[in-house]
């Protein structure tokens, strides 16, 4: 049977929502949480889109330089499907970073729930809500006097 | 096996030394080793075919060849002068070697993403011209066992038994001094059969009806494991006569690559009766 990327794509959903799972769950294991969403699912993500490049690039439509020629790259199935992965492992890597970024800074997993849902959903809409929520803390570091 | 096991000196080459007698190859190695994994599922995704095959199986195999010739060398390397390790002009040589394994794999990557050949390209111009460019870069990380051989022939402080110490650094040397002539004329050969196959050994791909040059290439490579595994069996069984023996094994070898190499020419397969 020749690989399918309707089937590939339906393999790639639960994958990334079991690493999100473990980000929303960080709290009870923080090292596991973050071996599984920042390490292992990107990996295993990461050796899928580089395999469907390495395979599908060539013969790929369309290229970089306008919007048209983007557009066209992805009327390619096996490309859009790579670009799809490629959301999926750099939106958990950042949610990954996110969430271990506000345990270091001492910002409360409950706050930071929001900027992952939105990540998930929205990638860059996500991180610049925990940029935000960033600055808020900081600024109030700075005018309790408490070092942040 | 008992006998190796009960030798007075049968203590494990400590394997943590790869890491510090030659970083560059050892991590070289490691992330040759670690690509199998996205080629093999380039592998798995793949549909076009190349000459029968799938495109990726040439940049697997050389995956592999490469990642145990690196360590190998790292291995080795602990048998040169400490000196010599340290000296820039070493550092620098290593540098070179490791750049020009990185380019032979990304090119044989980029023709196989081409469904292209890599070698004995003539129709894409952009193969056609880095063929000789790629040929060089052949030469010189076939080059780093020379150097190698060389420098570990003039130690006098490798720690080894002379017959042993003997054996790895002509291992070391024969692989140069085999492979270039070998590998030379196949690249220059327009194709690695000599006459038309039909079929071919399994894992190997060697052609079972035709001569193929890649066998006496693969023997003369693997000079640099078989004389040292002479050197040792020789210093074990036989450690009286333990030199001679090592000189010896490495004539036959020689003379095997040279025997294969011609068969190869006049269009015969190595050993028809196997598969």
């Amino acid at each position: 049977m020749p690989p399918d990327p309707h089937a590939l794509f339906q393999l790639t959903g639960p994958l990334a929502l079991m690493g999100w799972l473990a980000l929303a769950l960080f709290p009870l294991a923080p090292r596991l949480s973050q071996a599984v969403a920042a390490l292992a699912i990107p990996a295993l993500l990461s050796v899928g889109y580089t395999a469907l490049i390495l395979v599908h690039w060539s013969e790929a439509p369309g290229g970089f330089g306008s919007l048209a020629e983007v557009m066209a790259l992805f009327t390619d199935p096996w490309i859009a499907l790579a670009g799809w992965v490629h959301y999926l492992a750099f939106d958990l890597f950042v949610g990954a970073w996110i969430t271990r970024t506000a345990r270091a800074e001492g910002i409360a997993h409950l706050l930071i729930l929001p900027c992952l849902v939105l990540t998930f959903l929205f990638g860059p809409a996500g991180f610049l809500a925990f940029t935000a929520l960033r600055a808020a803390y900081a600024a109030r570091a700075r005018m309790q006097g408490v070092p942040a | 096996m008992t006998v190796a096991l009960s030798a007075p000196r049968s203590t494990l080459p400590d394997l943590r030394r790869l890491w510090t007698d030659a970083p560059a190859f050892t991590a070289l190695a490691l992330v040759l080793a670690l690509a199998l994994i996205p080629l093999y599922a380039a592998m798995a995704l793949e549909t076009r075919l190349f000459h029968g095959d799938s495109p990726w199986l040439k940049p697997v195999k050389f995956h592999y060849a490469l990642a145990l010739y690196t360590l190998t060398l790292a291995f080795c390397a602990r048998f040169m002068p400490a000196r010599t390790r340290a000296s820039r002009a070493w550092r620098w040589f290593t540098a070179a070697v490791v750049v020009a394994i990185l380019a032979e794999v990304v090119w044989l990557s980029a023709a196989a993403m081409l469904n292209t050949a890599s070698h004995f390209n003539s129709t894409i111009p952009a193969f056609t011209a880095v063929y000789g460019l790629m040929g060089v870069f052949a030469v010189l990380l076939t080059s780093a066992s020379l150097v190698m051989g060389l420098s570990i022939w003039r130690n006098a402080a490798t720690g080894l038994p002379s017959a042993l110490h003997l054996s790895v650094a002509l291992g070391l040397i024969l692989t140069f001094a085999l492979t270039i002539p070998v590998a030379g004329y196949l690249s220059a050969n327009n194709g690695h059969f000599v006459g038309a196959s039909t079929r071919t050994l399994w894992l190997m791909g060697w052609s079972r009806d035709a001569g193929d040059l890649r066998v006496a290439h693969f023997l003369a490579t693997h000079a640099l494991h078989v004389l040292p595994l002479s050197g040792l069996l020789a210093v074990r069984l036989a450690p009286a006569r333990a030199t001679s023996l090592v000189w010896v094994s490495a004539t036959a070898h020689a003379a095997l690559v040279v025997f294969t190499f011609l068969q190869a020419l006049h269009g015969r397969p190595f050993l028809p009766f196997l598969g």
